[in-house]
């Protein structure tokens, strides 16, 4: 369609360069970093810091970081936190949002915008509290850091959800209960089905979130053990000597499964974000 | 539809429980800190006390060591009445022991009570003090800090009020940070806005490649806050950084050192991370917004003879108002509390030139392990949040819930 409007190709090439620019600067940094975690240090340090090309490649970094900074572990530990994250808040908000979409009741808009309101707030404002609570009943430096992570992902997760649900033609239920369908018959054998898609999708936002999260973990779990990979890696800079090497590698290595998940699910992903926001 | 029974209520109670204890409640909690001289850090103050407490431990432990000095200076005390005076004291001291037998850490008491270790303070304070200028007692210099500890040991009430919040008004840092939050979000959210749409509208002509487009903006979205802002440090570093090299050579920054050692350099420099990380989200959200303008509204306003500038400000900009009002209301509220982005890049740096109120809450709070005032901060940004929101949601309308 826009082809049309251009039909010579000399209008196109000022798109063409703005798009290779905006390519350029969003590539820009992860390249920079993939040449850095293949230096030695001293040529990150030295006269080769601005090279293109490392002189003599290395995977030092790569081991170090995974051998002595326990990179791995943190990776592991980022899985552990974000699956568990997803399976909960999944079930948990579709079954809300189920409800939300389909039930009257009473107090559903102050609900929701109850859900709405805790999406807003500031993160910051939770985290006294919740500290004083698992320090109290002896939570910190646990997996039990994934019930607060309720806080910043279910909102997104009803919300999504419930925009799906509303898409679902009722009809499809109704007629399963005049075949006689229990309510349960017909919520997994009709409506869950259905809504896979939109499930699927909102559970790659909860697990990127989940993965993401930073604040909750670096407060409740101070020991090293329990640390994500966003806190194991804004370690690697508080340390007197940052080793830039190392820090490029821990990059790379954990770029790799939002890459990953990312080029599996850019359909879902996109959908997921514009689903709450852009109306039809 | 269907009135919700006791059975479909099931379907929505572990929500409910889930967004009470760990949104709700907490943020009901941090509002009643914010009245408390609330410290981890300081015994007599890691409570919230409405009333006074005692602390048996530090009670008996010093009402033990002044008993023992005492009996120890008997022999020096030759006459008899002040010998009976140090008795009876030590029979007081023993007195209020003896109640709190088998209790330990702080507890609650009685108004009689209190008013009992005050008398038991005062009695020994005197005594000590008439005393120490006749004898030489063991332990002279001592004592009176002991006895001092007897009052301590009463744990007073730590609320304070509107104590805190008058404080923060006078906090030049808190005033200082709520200025830097206000820039970073305005002109980061700016810059996102207006590079977002232009991107938006560039891929929405693009007809191969979008998946590819699609994935390289999604990267920057997806990788954790965290670890792109420690690669920001890295690109920014002033010896060895080429960004910050890049900039001095084109001339942005008389020396590479500038981009995290000045405030101007400083805040720039986060934006811009900042303004790398959200842009291509922005672009995502708008271009699905624009993607929905059928087509056939710019070919009439082309027949109708109107130009491209006139096509953006009449067609695109009004059907696009929507979907730029919530990118932007949670843009807004997003960039108002950042946090990881500058306490990895900057922890608040050049001198408090990039501390945001996050992250001077988060300092106030776990590095001074001051409670009480670091929920002063939240609550502010919470109001301001609050303010934020209303005008947006003003603005939008009854948009966002008329789905439902």
């Amino acid at each position: 369609m826009a082809k049309s409007k251009h039909p010579n190709g000399a209008k196109k090439w000022p798109f063409f360069t703005v798009l290779f620019i905006y390519l350029a600067v969003v590539v820009f940094p992860f390249f920079w970093v993939l040449i850095t975690s293949f230096k030695s240090n001293g040529e990150i340090f030295g006269d080769n810091a601005f090279g293109l090309i490392p002189q003599n490649p290395t995977i030092q970094h790569y081991v170090s970081v995974i051998t002595e900074k326990g990179m791995l572990h943190a990776i592991m530990n980022s899985l552990i936190v974000s699956v568990v994250t997803t399976i909960y808040i999944i079930l948990v908000a579709t079954f809300a949002a189920y409800a939300i979409s389909r039930f009257e009741f009473r107090g559903k808009n102050v609900l929701l915008g109850l859900i709405l309101a805790v999406s807003m707030f500031p993160q910051m404002i939770i985290v006294g509290p919740i500290y004083d609570l698992f320090l109290s009943i002896g939570w910190t430096n646990s997996y039990w850091v994934v019930l607060p992570y309720s806080s910043i992902t279910l909102p997104m997760a009803v919300w999504i959800l419930v925009t799906h649900f509303n898409q679902i033609p009722l009809a499809l239920e109704e007629s399963a209960k005049i075949d006689g369908a229990t309510p349960f018959q017909t919520l997994f054998k009709i409506v869950f089905p259905l809504a896979a898609p939109g499930v699927f999708t909102t559970a790659i936002i909860v697990f990127i979130i989940a993965w993401n999260e930073f604040l909750l973990t670096i407060t409740l779990n101070a020991n090293s053990k329990f640390h994500t990979v966003p806190v194991a890696i804004s370690f690697l800079r508080t340390q007197f000597e940052i080793l830039w090497g190392q820090v490029a590698a821990a990059t790379i290595i954990v770029t790799i499964p939002t890459l990953i998940i990312v080029l599996l699910f850019q359909r879902q992903i996109v959908s997921g974000l514009t689903s709450g926001g852009v109306k039809e | 539809m269907k009135k919700m029974g006791f059975k479909e209520f099931l379907y929505i109670v572990p929500v409910l429980f889930l967004i009470g204890v760990f949104s709700l409640w907490p943020v009901i909690q941090s509002f009643t800190y914010s009245f408390f001289d609330y410290r981890l850090n300081d015994q007599t103050k890691s409570e919230l006390l409405l009333s006074e407490k005692f602390n048996v431990d530090l009670y008996s432990e010093r009402s033990f060591y002044i008993e023992r000095f005492l009996n120890q200076s008997m022999p020096e005390i030759t006459d008899g009445e002040d010998r009976q005076q140090v008795e009876k004291l030590i029979a007081d001291l023993n007195d209020l022991n003896q109640q709190f037998e088998g209790q330990e850490g702080v507890i609650k008491i009685s108004g009689d009570v209190t008013d009992q270790v005050k008398n038991v303070y005062e009695s020994a304070d005197q005594l000590v003090a008439e005393l120490s200028e006749t004898y030489e007692l063991v332990q002279e210099e001592n004592l009176p800090l002991l006895i001092d500890d007897i009052q301590n040991s009463l744990v007073q009430s730590n609320f304070i009020g509107l104590e805190g919040y008058a404080k923060a008004l006078t906090d030049d840092r808190l005033q200082y940070s709520l200025g830097v939050t206000l820039a970073f979000t305005i002109i980061s959210v700016f810059l996102e806005l207006v590079f977002g749409l232009g991107m938006a509208m560039i891929m929405n002509k693009a007809i191969q490649g979008q998946g590819f487009i699609r994935v390289t903006s999604l990267i920057p979205w997806a990788i954790p806050t965290a670890v792109a802002a420690l690669m920001w440090s890295y690109l920014y570093d002033g010896h060895y950084g080429v960004v910050a090299a890049i900039f001095e050579s084109l001339g942005f920054i008389e020396n590479s050192t500038d981009l995290l050692q000045t405030s101007l350099g400083g805040i720039s420099a986060v934006i811009l991370a900042d303004v790398w990380k959200t842009t291509p989200y922005m672009a995502i959200l708008l271009l699905a917004g624009l993607q929905n303008i059928p087509n056939t509204l710019y070919e009439a306003a082309s027949i109708d003879g109107a130009s491209k500038i006139q096509q953006f400000f009449k067609v695109t900009l009004p059907l696009l108002k929507p979907s730029i009002l919530v990118a932007l209301l949670f843009r807004t509220l997003d960039a108002f509390r950042v946090f990881d982005l500058i306490y990895v890049l900057t922890s608040g740096g050049p001198g408090g030139a990039t501390e945001t109120m996050s992250v001077y809450a988060y300092k106030v709070m776990f590095g001074q392990m001051n409670f009480g005032y670091g929920s002063v901060i939240v609550m502010i940004m919470f109001i301001c949040v609050a303010i934020i929101a209303t005008i947006y949601v003003k603005v939008l309308g009854t948009n966002l819930m008329e789905k439902n």
